[in-house]
């Protein structure tokens, strides 16, 4: 990762050495934080993203920073409304640390810039572990259950996604604790923690390809005595699964071709339907 | 059976709780593993709604939000297949096929608002220019509300006022039509991870992939758990290495610069 304002966050760090941290906010406060993190998608548009969501979740925040200081509050509310994209679960860490050099009032380009800095870079772990990891493993596991009508199944799934909502907030007083040593933390362990979570990812969705796409013939090549079934005696004697292997990778190999998916769901649909209409599958 | 009007405006009340989480992203609720079973609680059906959540979850694995594609709707898929497969009697597998078109109604609609919302960022950028947090707030207010009553709407005219209409359709449905549809929801779920491979799938990840995918087709086992801890195995041992490689190239990096340092003396 390049780190354009480098010179200027060691600049913000070595200032922070000498004054000694007067917290604004109580424990509770910097927990609601959090919580309110969860708004960040409120008024979601292509034009600005997370922008608006983004600017309110902080704003009772800020209005107690510049509560003497009108001024203070309107560019901190403009600075904001700049587009935003990346990760909703990892706000929370993003929204402490800003909170804290918001609270020491750095300058106002600083912020700005650690903010085009770090929140590309935070979009695609959180991508990799959230949706990429995390909800196929949690989806997986949970739908093998309640697929044979067993109601631990969506339990299990509510539980760990409820799990995740209450990890906001400490990870909002991580970010806030931690303030601008953050991006030291988060500079050092970004590049190894997408690594790992891609490898845990792909062998997962590896194992889902070959669990639940499912895709069978049924039909035999040859007459009387002498017919073999296509599924059973040819293909799953070179390996089992191969029909979804290879289909998933000829959706692939469209979806980089720039085929829209839902092209891809039609295609499916009318695949399905043909072979069932000619008897194969 | 036929959807009586309380049963309706249930499913209405649910589609706008589960449609604000899928706006938000909060609780995850919107999910259709959960769409599924709160629907067939419902509808009377816990057992229905619990086996179609599980099949349509899986259908849906991969058809995530993330990377900036709106996928068809989860919250309609979900209400929907149990709506169909508890009306008609059709199979879960069946039902999710014919549930996908009001997924992609409420999809459409959503990137409808995706890109109309922007008419409403010159009024926040106005409130923020003021410094009038009062007003930034409450125009929050305006989306969301767009947004779930929406949801309210369209999963309400779904299940409740379209059911004649699907059920004569569903019941002059061809035979190798409806298995047609069943096969596609079995298919389906390889749209999702052609999707997510496009995201992640790098030359140098292939082996991993392709791991998983022995594995699990060798080991009988009824979930992804054993082939999500070998995962963890190679994610650990990757960890560590990447550590150590991290640690000596920023020896080499010392020394490099040390170099230079004796070249310049000499």
């Amino acid at each position: 990762m390049t780190w354009k304002m480098v010179s200027k966050v060691e600049d913000v760090k070595s200032d922070k050495k000498d004054t000694k941290k007067k917290s604004l906010f109580t424990k509770h406060e910097i927990s609601m934080l959090g919580i309110r993190s969860n708004l960040v998608q409120a008024s979601f548009s292509y034009e600005r993203m997370h922008a608006p969501g983004w600017t309110w979740a902080q704003l009772p925040f800020w209005e107690k920073i510049y509560k003497d200081d009108k001024q203070g509050l309107k560019d901190v509310m403009t600075d904001n409304m700049e587009f935003i994209n990346s990760s909703p679960p990892l706000y929370p860490i993003l929204m402490g640390l800003l909170l804290t050099m918001e609270e020491d009032h750095v300058d106002r380009t600083t912020i700005k810039g650690l903010k085009n800095a770090l929140f590309g870079p935070m979009a695609g772990i959180g991508d990799a572990i959230f949706w990429f990891t995390i909800m196929p493993i949690t989806g997986g596991i949970a739908a093998s259950i309640a697929k044979n009508g067993n109601v631990l199944g969506p339990l299990l799934f509510f539980a760990v996604y409820v799990f995740l909502f209450w990890s906001r907030i400490p990870l909002a007083h991580l970010g806030y604790n931690l303030g601008t040593r953050a991006i030291d933390v988060i500079e050092d362990n970004s590049k190894i923690i997408s690594h790992v979570a891609s490898i845990l990812g792909l062998t997962v969705i590896g194992g889902l390809i070959a669990s639940y796409v499912k895709m069978s013939l049924v039909i035999k090549v040859g007459t009387g005595s002498g017919a073999i079934s296509l599924q059973k005696q040819l293909l799953d004697k070179i390996f089992p699964n191969l029909l979804p292997f290879a289909f998933v990778f000829f959706l692939y190999w469209l979806l980089r071709k720039k085929v829209s998916p839902i092209w891809l769901i039609v295609l499916t649909f009318v695949l399905a339907i043909l072979m069932s209409a000619i008897g194969w599958m | 059976m036929t959807i009586t009007l309380t049963q309706g405006i249930l499913i209405a009340v649910w589609a706008m709780v589960a449609g604000l989480d899928c706006w938000l992203q909060a609780f995850y609720i919107f999910r259709p593993i959960i769409v599924c079973t709160i629907t067939g609680l419902i509808l009377g059906d816990l057992q229905l709604g619990v086996i179609a959540g599980g099949l349509t979850e899986l259908a849906f694995a991969g058809l995530t939000p993330a990377g900036g594609t709106q996928p068809p709707n989860t919250v309609l898929c979900g209400i929907m297949t149990v709506v169909i497969a508890a009306t008609n009697k059709t199979a879960p597998t069946t039902a999710i096929g014919l549930s996908l078109p009001f997924a992609m109604l409420m999809q459409y609609i959503l990137l409808f608002y995706y890109s109309s919302f922007s008419l409403f960022m010159s009024k926040f950028d106005k409130y923020a220019e003021e410094g009038n947090a009062r007003s930034f707030k409450r125009l929050n207010y305006i989306p969301l509300t767009i947004v779930v009553l929406s949801f309210g709407i369209v999963a309400f005219l779904s299940a409740y006022a379209a059911q004649a209409p699907m059920h004569q359709l569903v019941t002059s449905m061809p035979q190798w039509l409806t298995h047609g549809f069943e096969l596609a929801g079995g298919i389906l779920p390889a749209v999702g991870f052609a999707m997510l491979l496009k995201v992640m799938l790098k030359a140098q990840y292939f082996p991993y992939l392709l791991i998983g995918f022995v594995i699990a087709s060798m080991i009988p086992f009824s979930n992804v758990l054993p082939v999500a801890l070998i995962g963890v195995v190679f994610a650990m041992i990757e960890y560590y290495r990447s550590r150590k490689d991290a640690k000596v190239e920023a020896k080499m990096k010392e020394l490099e610069t040390k170099g230079d340092d004796m070249e310049d003396g000499i």
